[in-house]
């Protein structure tokens, strides 16, 4: 068998492979529709204003409704403390206070 | 094979000796298409779960307060005075004002930050409605005090088990207790996980707010095109207040997690750095082997056209392989393993891990942009070196 036949099984398995994941994205696009619909009420009736990702500080919990120059409030210097807050970036904030 | 074009011919027959070149030094080169995978896996994980993060965050924060209000003191946000709800009467066009309670509860034994919300549920848009995010029970009526609905990883964290009543500790240390009625649905733990969901009465009871504060107000207005107006009316008229549109708060998830975040930054960019710097080492400096070997190729009678072609098919294939192969593994990874690698820098020292039931976002963008940031450089790093030595005169090559 030619070098380039084996390439080309290899990319069908590959493109199989893909197209499989793909038939799966749809499938799970479908059930987090259902998922959304059912947040989407817990939003509105609740108030929420935020994803429930990282939950060890305020900043990064409510990213939306906290103080964004919290990190730098406990204490005037004071420097980061908490991992996500140096993964997540503050919002921009010309708008707020 | 007689029915195969000329042109196609020639180009598979580089394509085959391109590929045996290749397996010539194959633990060069599949250690470049490892790492290389491994650079794309990084950022293609990284794009598709923040990405995903991103789209579900727009698509369900569509419905959140129109207008917050918080009262900021000191640079802080603190209780606002509920008589700061007359004060707002004054302004045409509010449909609503509810005011929440809510803060956090550290749970020392199990160094778990739960958050304790409470407010009128039934004046809430969608209220009504509120028991179909329950898995089990339903949300406490207004008289009902002393009880609480809970988030999927409150009840595990607290294992409470089949048992439905838990205390929480007051500021003074002394105990109030809760009996759950319900529990949040696991269709809603993206946003409900860590939420303890009680009346406003016990959440100022546990928190020790007094009855004439709440912390914060959530403004409904008749006409959601006014909803900037009347937020900079309330503003004005209330000075010493943080106020937050609903297109803010959803704008802040656009932001949220961005490349410019500091630990991804400088992870993905060392990452890429450290991955030009091997291509550059390994693809660039031509061994004097693989300088001989252009040589005789061109005593051959191979033009410099076709060894740039044999160049050109290896980088391709060793950078176009490791892109699908690289994505591909991005996408399981989210996909499958809750993005189980970036997780614990997204959640950080989090005792409430909230399951990432996410659909990994592919747009033609990131792949073009994940594809220029990777691909192209390769390509140019491999193509030049070679066109440079292909261009000698092959008897000096080979000497």
């Amino acid at each position: 068998m030619r070098p380039s036949h084996r390439l080309f099984i290899f990319l069908l398995l590959l493109i199989f492979l893909d197209g499989a994941l793909y038939l799966h994205a749809k499938h799970l696009g479908n059930i987090l529709k259902d998922d959304r619909a059912v947040q989407t009420i817990a939003v509105a009736g609740l108030g929420l204003t935020d994803l429930c990702v990282a939950t060890e500080a305020r900043y990064t919990r409510h990213p939306a409704v906290s103080d964004p120059m919290a990190p730098f409030m406990d204490h005037p210097g004071a420097i980061e403390h908490f991992p996500t807050g140096s993964f997540w970036q503050a919002p921009a904030n010309s708008f707020i206070r | 094979m007689a029915m195969i074009p000329k042109g196609l011919e020639k180009q598979l027959n580089t394509l085959d000796f391109a590929l045996s070149s290749l397996w010539r030094r194959k633990l060069k080169n599949l250690g470049i298409m490892m790492v290389f995978s491994l650079v794309i896996f990084l950022l293609g994980s990284f794009q598709m779960l923040t990405g995903a993060l991103t789209s579900s965050a727009d698509a369900v924060l569509e419905n959140t307060p129109e207008i917050t209000i918080q009262k900021m003191s000191a640079g802080r946000q603190e209780a606002i005075p509920q008589t700061y709800i007359k004060k707002l009467n004054s302004i045409y066009g509010i449909r609503a004002i509810i005011p929440r309670v809510w803060g956090y509860y550290f749970d020392e034994s199990t160094l778990a930050n739960f958050t304790v919300l409470a407010l009128d549920h039934n004046a809430m848009p969608n209220g009504s409605k509120l028991n179909l995010t329950l898995s089990d029970g339903h949300f406490p009526k207004k008289t009902e005090t002393g009880t609480a609905v809970l988030g999927g990883s409150v009840q595990d964290i607290l294992e409470l088990g089949d048992r439905r009543v838990f205390s929480l500790f007051r500021p003074d240390l002394s105990l109030k207790s809760f009996q759950v009625v319900g529990i949040f649905s696991k269709q809603t733990d993206l946003l409900t996980n860590d939420l303890i969901v009680m009346n406003v009465d016990d959440a100022r009871d546990l928190f020790a707010i007094p009855t004439s504060h709440v912390t914060d107000l959530c403004v409904y207005v008749a006409n959601p095109t006014e909803i900037e107006t009347i937020a900079k009316k309330i503003a004005g008229l209330l000075p010493d207040t943080r106020v937050l549109t609903k297109s803010q708060i959803q704008k802040t998830y656009q932001v949220v997690f961005s490349w410019r975040s500091g630990f991804a930054s400088i992870c993905l960019l060392t990452a890429l750095v450290a991955f030009a710097i091997l291509a550059w080492d390994k693809a660039s400096g031509l061994s004097p082997e693989e300088k001989r070997e252009i040589g005789i190729l061109k005593i051959l009678g191979w033009e410099t056209g076709d060894i740039l072609a044999v160049r050109f098919w290896e980088s391709t294939l060793v950078s176009a392989l490791a892109f699908i192969i690289g994505c591909t593994a991005a996408y399981i990874h989210v996909a499958f393993f809750d993005a189980s690698l970036l997780k614990p820098v997204m959640v950080g020292w989090s005792v409430i891990h909230p399951p990432f039931k996410l659909l990994p976002t592919v747009t033609l963008a990131d792949l073009l942009l994940i594809f220029t940031f990777s691909v192209l450089p390769y390509l140019g790093a491999t193509v030049i070196p070679a066109w440079r030595c292909s261009t000698v005169p092959p008897d000096s090559a080979i000497r």
